[in-house]
């Protein structure tokens, strides 16, 4: 924790004045009933000057949030400040009660949550909620209420026409906008945003930030941005706080941060971090497959290459190992290893549509995958991109048998799957199997590692009894958990994120299937976790000469694993053909705005 | 390779989570004063013989006697100690109680999982039945079913009451089991090639262990309440000796009139009592299956 003391001193703040927010030796217990106190914020300080932007990053379990609320005097128990003050001009708002608390509210400090879109009244329209703040904090006179709460919506780039809506009736990015557009009426002089995109589609995200941005700049309010995306806040925020286990690791100015980290833990987060776009991609332990040899280099940024810092330390923990493993296995010179000889069936996805039916009569009906035609080689690797609602998950169920197309056919081999059922479907799980995107849920929390596997493997194969087990234990270990009895034996609440995930994926290779689909597997990851999932996929592809059908939003991960690319919008492929290549020169419009909405913090900070 | 350490197995993760569910009950204030009240009412139902000062039928003593050092609670009006008529009694409620409130809770939980699960036709004729036990009026059904199969005993009266009570508990385990069949593990399971009932009983079912356990209290408790009623009622077996039993002879001898309160006074206190601490006992289990719920976890 080198640094962290020298840095807590008083800063120059723009304008030289005295901060607006002084945290000082703030430690933040959860003391739950019945269980053991966690200490999840531990002797904080830090200033924040007027009108300045600071982003807070940290991974999960950081305490990043708990201090956000504490910041903001939300801590509800069983969290509780057990020391220290934070100083709201020179208030402690540690001391306040309930009703200073709220009457400071205007003019005070807001907070917007993460799934602040979910904190609309459903049965109150936009204007109403503007009305319940004016009339509680009497700040706006009433004959000009109309108006400001119009202006206010403007603020977050929406029309007028929205005040009339209910929440249900607009989008999730629209029901943030208004969130923070109430925030704003407040006029309050810090707000604290909480991971306030991350429940948002790609798109959605990159517009909410920047208005969340351009608000800053033109308000000229205090903002602090809560996020695990390192990408995200080093491209919004002028100061930067990195937070682990609870305590500040570094603190200093974005571009500081981002050429010239100091902290060990800063460097690791800035290694996972990568732009997909760039000639040569890698994270720590794995590599992109290098484009193939496709004309001229395009007109890309050279400097996006700065991040990677290729000797940074790779993820600790037992994700380490396989990490390594994957990374002394991949033949560099070698290509990526597809077309294995001997491999088994292709996928033949021909003109497959399917349409749900609308929910209510005289409704439209849904049109989830339109006319989606692709192969998948024996032991090729392809990307299913797109934002949610682009038809990619409905393609996925509709390959493993779950949901039946309503035009089209699909191939695996000369089987047909399309009219499969009963027991047919169950043989069709030996060779498609599924590795789910949340890692917390689909795993059954009662049952061991070892029942999870066995059964499986007693369903899908042949093996019995010493032989099972064995096999049990050899999946184990493919997946780098080891010493493997030790992880038989576990729960699923004693394994972190990323072990949880190598479980689902031992689960899915018990039959030693053909194809493998992933729906989002690293989406529910910490960043430091994903690179080591990533790389036993693409190493076991190789070992096993299965094929890997990766479902993704996330661009970067797409290019570290696949070697084609489809691009899925609004149940169409619109474009598609090698990874590198879409990525390097997309042609597609809507490709190009899926790229460009991947934060890039060069852009702002320079090389 | 050999196991590098042979440390003890670990309980089965059932088994673990059923000691985790009883700690959690027993550190609940009001639910470890429920057991204490639940141990005692078995201690008395199981040792009644040797207990109770006299056989409950004996009517060998003077009528309509005050309470005295023979008689703590006075004699009935057919010349019986009140006192070890309550202590037998206990065996009765305690019997209906859980035998009742168990068979209830089995259907409920075969028939709400399975609807749950399923969907199409067969979700559509469950929802019919299970309406149907729904709307129709519990305790005339009751009155109507017990008077129809008359002089069968104490288990006809369970019949009657589990057969009248599994409805709610089905719809309310239906809904949880719905909620959980779209979680990823259940998915999961069917990917690995699981079949439905074992999916149902094996990964659902598990998952729900607090819900069911607080639906049989909940499902105890109607039925100790239920059994009461119906013997008060004069529709069950009135030659048996049960809680409900004594408040019906008290009735009939206008034990009021005569100034034995405590005829009519002690059976239901100990009706009042059993339920109650069944009740109690599911706030404890409220605080697992709903950590918020548990007390103090929250200032609000």
């Amino acid at each position: 924790m080198t640094g962290t003391e020298t840095t807590t001193g008083p800063r120059d703040t723009p304008g030289g004045e005295a901060p607006l927010l002084s945290v000082r030796d703030l430690s933040v217990v959860y003391e739950p009933v019945g269980a053991t106190p966690t200490r999840a914020v531990k002797d904080v300080s830090f200033d924040v000057g007027r009108g300045e932007f600071l982003g807070l990053v940290g991974e999960s379990g950081s305490g990043k949030s708990t201090l956000g609320f504490a910041i903001t005097a939300l801590a509800r128990p069983p969290a509780r400040i057990e020391g220290g003050r934070i100083l709201f001009g020179d208030v402690d708002i540690a001391s306040m009660d309930h009703e200073q608390l709220r009457t400071q509210r205007q003019g005070g400090f807001a907070m917007v949550l993460q799934a602040g879109m979910n904190t609309l009244n459903p049965v109150r329209t936009i204007r109403q909620h503007f009305g319940d703040i004016f009339a509680a904090h009497r700040h706006v006179a009433p004959a000009r209420r109309e108006a400001r709460a119009a202006e206010l919506v403007r603020r977050v780039s929406l029309g007028p026409e929205v005040l009339d809506r209910y929440p249900f009736e607009l989008s999730g990015g629209m029901r943030q906008r208004v969130t923070i557009a109430l925030a704003l009426s407040l006029e309050p002089q810090l707000m604290v945003f909480d991971e306030p995109t991350t429940a948002l589609d790609v798109l959605v995200q990159h517009a909410v930030m920047d208005t969340i941005r351009a608000l800053q700049a033109e308000e000229g309010f205090t903002a602090i941005l809560i996020s695990h995306d390192l990408g995200v806040v080093l491209e919004s925020a002028h100061r930067v706080l990195v937070m682990r286990e609870g305590r500040i690791v570094e603190d200093a100015p974005s571009a500081d941060i981002l050429h010239r980290p100091q902290h060990e833990y800063t460097r690791m987060l800035l290694s996972h971090f990568a732009d997909p776009r760039a000639e040569h991609v890698s994270l720590p332990g794995i590599e992109a497959p290098e484009p193939a040899a496709d004309g001229p280099d395009g007109p890309d940024a050279p400097a996006a290459d700065g991040p990677d810092g290729p000797d940074a330390p790779a993820a600790d923990g037992p994700d380490a190992p396989a990490a390594d493993a994957a990374a002394a296995d991949a033949p560099a010179a070698d290509g990526p290893g597809r077309r294995r000889p001997g491999a088994g069936l292709e996928l033949r996805v021909e003109g497959v549509t399917k349409s749900f039916a609308p929910p209510r009569r005289r409704a439209a009906g849904v049109l989830a995958v339109d006319d989606v035609s692709f192969t998948l080689a024996p032991g090729g690797a392809t990307a299913l991109v797109g934002q949610s609602g682009s038809g990619k998950s409905t393609l996925a169920k509709m390959i493993t048998g779950v949901e039946k197309p309503t035009a089209g056919t699909i191939h695996l081999g000369s089987t047909s799957i399309g009219p499969l059922r009963g027991r047919a479907l169950r043989e069709l799980r030996r060779t498609v199997q599924m590795v789910f995107q949340d890692p917390y849920s689909a795993l059954n929390p009662l049952s061991t590692v070892e029942y999870t596997l066995t059964r499986a493997l007693a369903n899908l194969t042949d093996l019995r009894g010493p032989a099972l087990r064995r096999r049990m234990l050899e999946l184990l270990e493919t997946v780098g958990l080891t010493p493997v009895e030790q992880y038989a034996a576990k729960l699923p609440h004693q394994l972190s994120g990323g072990q949880r995930q190598r479980v689902v994926i031992a689960r899915a290779l018990a039959a030693d299937p053909q194809v493998i689909i992933a729906d989002e597997p690293v989406s529910m990851l910490d960043v430091s976790l994903r690179a080591g999932v990533l790389a036993l996929l693409r190493d076991l592809r190789e070992r096993t000469g299965m094929s890997l059908l990766y479902i993704t939003h996330d661009l970067l991960s797409a290019r570290l694993i696949t070697d084609d690319i489809l691009v899925l919008h609004e149940g169409r492929v619109v474009e598609q053909g090698p990874t590198a290549q879409v990525m390097r020169h997309p042609r597609d419009e809507y490709t190009i705005r899926l790229l460009e909405a991947i934060p890039d913090p060069a852009r702002v900070h320079g090389a | 390779m050999s196991a590098p350490e042979t440390a003890p197995r670990p309980l089965p993760p059932a088994l673990a989570g059923l000691r985790g569910g009883l700690r959690t009950i027993w550190t609940h204030r009001k639910a470890r004063i429920g057991l204490i009240v639940l141990g005692l009412f078995v201690v008395l139902a199981v040792l009644a013989p040797w207990i109770a000062p006299y056989d409950p039928k004996d009517n060998s003593f003077g009528r309509s006697l005050a309470g005295s050092a023979q008689h703590w609670l006075g004699t009935t009006a057919a010349g019986e100690d009140v006192l070890s008529q309550l202590i037998h009694g206990a065996r009765i409620s305690l019997l209906v109680g859980f035998g009742a409130g168990g068979i209830s809770t089995i259907i409920s939980v075969v028939i709400g999982l399975c609807w749950g699960y399923v969907r199409g036709l067969p979700g559509e004729v469950i929802n019919f039945v299970v309406n149907l036990f729904l709307v129709i009026p519990g305790l005339p059904l009751m009155i109507v079913v017990a008077t129809y199969l008359s002089d069968g005993g104490i288990s006809v009266i369970i019949a009657v009451i589990a057969i009248t009570g599994w409805a709610w508990g089905a719809r309310v385990l239906r809904s949880q089991t719905a909620s959980l069949r779209g979680r990823d593990f259940v998915e999961a399971a069917r990917f690995s090639g699981e079949r439905a009932p074992r999916i149902i009983f094996r990964e659902i079912l598990p998952n729900m262990t607090s819900l069911i356990a607080g639906g049989f209290f909940g499902a105890a408790t109607a039925a100790i309440l239920a059994e009461a009623g119906l013997e008060y009622l004069g529709l069950g077996d009135s030659t048996i000796v049960s809680w409900g039993t004594m408040l019906y002879w008290a009735q009939n001898s206008n034990a009021l009139l005569t100034g034995q309160w405590a005829l009519l006074f002690a059976p239901g206190l100990c009706i009042a009592l059993l339920a109650t601490s069944l009740t109690l006992i599911n706030f404890g289990i409220d605080g697992i299956s709903n950590p918020r719920l548990r007390e103090g976890s929250t200032g609000r």
